[in-house]
């Protein structure tokens, strides 16, 4: 058993389940949609992406770059909460949510991107 | 009567093709040296990164989860934004201090908390990003990844140099005027200093590093289409082995000179394929064999081979008869001894070392020291040869020379650069410098393969002959040697003269006139005429030329524009040759070749 192995599967599919938390619910309904989980999927997608540096191989490249992708979709997704919670008049309104829980969507899209790419990894190092 | 805009036209479009196919075999992965620094950088960035977002993310959440009050005394949490705020401009030591509203005490001791843990894990992150900049191996993968690059995007041919000392800086500087572009590698970091701070017309890319490495050879574009021939420069006899072994193997096409002093490296040299291998010594030894011989052709070579704007040498006349006095009998001293005797003279040799071989006429002793000048002989010697390795030893065994005997004829070898002055003032008579020496001879096999073939059969023209062209230079060129200059007359080159070559209408000495007035020679010199692999010397006026016939001319560069201009313009090329004048553009000759059906009998677009 590899340690650093488990801590990478570890982040990797943390930030996935965070992410699918905080994703499935009625789009449009703030109550189903903890901001806690949102800000703990971004800050465990960011330790995710640090985690897959330095990785010289080809998967390795794939890695980063969908944690990249995934870190992009969660930094928008915050920032349109901040928007709508501080900022905007109408306040954490259906449409608001309804754009955080979609940008979040595809952030987990990402994610689910990297944990095939983990699973694959996986599998065909048995194989060899 | 010429239209400078052709002559750009065809120069332009003339653009060089890469010197040669590169071999399937000769590609070597040179970056990936580098790119693995780099990976190892990011992947040690790893930890510090981290740690800041952990600590960002538990202060973060710790300070919205403790309550605090607002203005009015009412329980109110700072929300997630204002947190994240807060602790952004905490952490990086900014501070304006407590907002939105004034912190409780609870908040307080959260947030003195967070400020040690996030200062602490900013100093961390950005150390380690720091110590990792400053790193040496880092530094050098950046270096080697730059200039990489920089090779990679050359699009002209270029000579790979290793070892940019004394040698290769004289080279890079001759080859800089022919607009010859050079790639450099060098071990010595103030080397490579010294050619980024050198003022070159082109910039020539340098990296410090070991050139016995194939792997950095490779990033100096050994495996680059465009290289166009490898110098083996460094003053490391293994190290120029190593550069040559790896030419050799992974690129056979390319041509390759190295330097050494040892004959047995050179021996081994010749083993990889076939590199011309440039030994000071004994190409020393052999032009004082000349200028014993011929002075005349030895004062043609010198100054041919010392490259363009160089001075014509002072006439130097060695004594032909008498004993001469070898100081030094080091490989030096032997190459110089065996040419000497070889020529027919008495020669004794001082040597410090005692060696197993006794041989006649060898002295043991310090010559340095007046009394073995004395046990040689000296008012009885007519030429002195101060050959030691050491520049204070010679100068004072001339100086000591010179008093017993005012006219010896004194030749010596100069180690270092610094050394210059001393012995010019010294004012001897020949002076061997090695890393000039070789300079000149590199110069004189790369810069034009013609002028080493003309070199190469010069001095079986005899004495006279080499002081009439010296004589011919002179007068046509001035003090100063000029351009030496190669023309090709085949289609790309000399467009508008093929009808005519073919027909065998065109005298060497009528193209070389001027388009301004024909009646005004050009002042260029045929130095050399190379056809179906012969070569003719100066070849005369009345030579009548052949397609693709090769031409080496010495001459300034408006005399090779005006011979350019003759080559390429049909109009200019009429006048010049046949003294008829025919229309230059293209609507005109039409009008005119119907008026005039056969003006000039010549029709190069049928």
């Amino acid at each position: 058993m590899n340690l650093e192995k488990v801590v990478f599967g570890f982040f990797v599919l943390l930030a996935a389940t965070l992410n699918f938390g905080f994703f499935i619910g009625d789009i449009a309904n703030p109550e189903v949609h903890s901001v806690y989980e949102l800000v703990a999927a971004l800050a465990v997608s960011l330790i995710a992406t640090v985690l897959k540096f330095g990785d010289r191989t080809q998967i390795g490249a794939v890695h980063l770059a969908t944690s990249l992708v995934a870190d992009l979709q969660l930094v928008a997704a915050c920032v349109v909460w901040v928007w709508a919670v501080e900022i905007s008049a109408a306040g954490l309104e259906a449409g608001a949510t309804a754009s955080v829980v979609s940008l979040s969507g595809g952030a987990l899209l990402a994610n689910l991107v990297s944990v095939v790419l983990l699973v694959v990894e996986t599998v065909t190092f048995h194989r060899g | 009567m010429s239209n400078p805009l052709l002559v750009f036209w065809a120069q332009l479009f003339s653009r060089p093709e890469p010197v040669s196919r590169v071999p399937e075999h000769a590609h070597i992965e040179s970056s990936s040296q580098a790119s693995s620094t780099i990976f190892l950088v990011m992947r040690r960035m790893r930890t510090p990164l981290i740690t800041l977002i952990v600590i960002f993310a538990v202060s973060v959440l710790g300070l919205h989860a403790i309550p605090g009050v607002d203005p009015e005394g009412r329980p109110a949490r700072i929300s997630l934004f204002e947190s994240f705020y807060f602790m952004s401009y905490t952490a990086t030591t900014i501070g304006f201090g407590e907002l939105p509203w004034p912190f409780t005490a609870k908040q307080r001791l959260w947030v003195t908390f967070s400020i040690y843990l996030s200062v602490v894990g900013w100093a961390y992150a950005i150390g380690s990003l720091l110590t990792l900049l400053q790193d040496r191996s880092f530094r050098q993968a950046l270096a080697l990844q730059q200039f990489a690059r920089k090779v990679k995007r050359l699009r002209a041919p270029f000579l790979l140099v290793a070892g940019y000392g004394r040698a290769g800086e004289l080279l890079a500087k001759d080859f800089d005027a022919l607009g010859q572009q050079l790639v450099v590698i060098d071990k010595a970091v103030d080397r490579v200093d010294a050619l980024e701070l050198g003022t070159y017309h082109a910039d020539i890319p340098g990296l410090v590093a070991d050139a016995a490495n194939p792997h950095h050879l490779s990033a100096a574009g050994l495996d680059h289409p465009f290289c166009a021939g490898v110098l083996a420069l460094t003053n490391d006899d293994q190290a120029n082995l190593a550069v040559t072994m790896t030419a050799a193997l992974l690129r056979p096409d390319l041509p390759v000179v190295a330097r050494t002093v040892s004959p047995t490296i050179a021996e081994r040299m010749h083993a990889f394929g076939t590199p011309t291998v440039v030994n000071p010594f004994d190409r020393f030894g052999e032009h004082l064999r000349l200028a014993l011989s011929a002075p005349a052709s030895y004062r043609l070579l010198t100054w041919l081979e010392a490259g363009p704007g160089a001075e014509l040498p002072e006439r130097s006349l060695p004594p032909t008869t008498g004993r001469w006095v070898v100081c030094g009998y080091g490989s030096f001293g032997r190459e110089i001894t065996a040419d000497l005797r070889a020529a027919g003279l008495e020669v004794t040799v001082i040597e410090t070392v005692e060696r197993d071989e006794s041989q006649h006429g060898v002295i043991v002793g310090d010559a340095s020291e007046p009394e073995m000048l004395t046990r040689a002989d000296l008012p009885n010697a007519v030429g002195l040869v101060a050959g030691t390795d050491n520049d204070t030893t010679n100068l004072s065994m001339l100086a000591t020379a010179r008093r017993r005997n005012p006219s010896l004829f004194l030749a010596a070898r100069q180690n270092r650069p610094t050394s210059a002055s001393l012995f010019e003032a010294m004012q001897v008579d020949a002076l061997l410098v090695p890393t000039e020496m070789v300079a000149h001879e590199v110069y004189a096999q790369l810069s034009t393969p013609l002028l080493w073939r003309f070199l190469q059969e010069m001095p079986a023209r005899g004495d006279q002959w080499a002081a009439d062209l010296i004589q011919r230079l002179r007068r046509n060129c001035g003090r100063e040697l000029p351009a030496l200059w190669k023309v090709k007359l085949n289609q790309q080159q000399a467009p508008a003269l093929t009808g005519w070559l073919a027909a065998g209408q065109v005298a060497l000495g009528e193209l070389l006139r001027s388009p301004e007035d024909r009646e005004r020679g050009l002042r260029a010199v045929p130095l050399l005429l190379f056809r179906d692999g012969r070569a003719v010397l100066t070849p005369g006026g009345e030579t009548v030329l052949e397609p693709d016939d090769e031409l080496l001319f010495a001459g300034q560069g408006t005399e090779r524009r005006e011979l350019e201009s003759t080559m390429v313009v049909d109009s200019t090329a009429t006048y010049v040759l046949f003294d008829q004048h025919i229309p230059s553009s293209w609507v005109w000759r039409k009008l005119s070749r119907r008026s005039q059906p056969a003006s000039t009998g010549h029709d190069r677009e049928g």
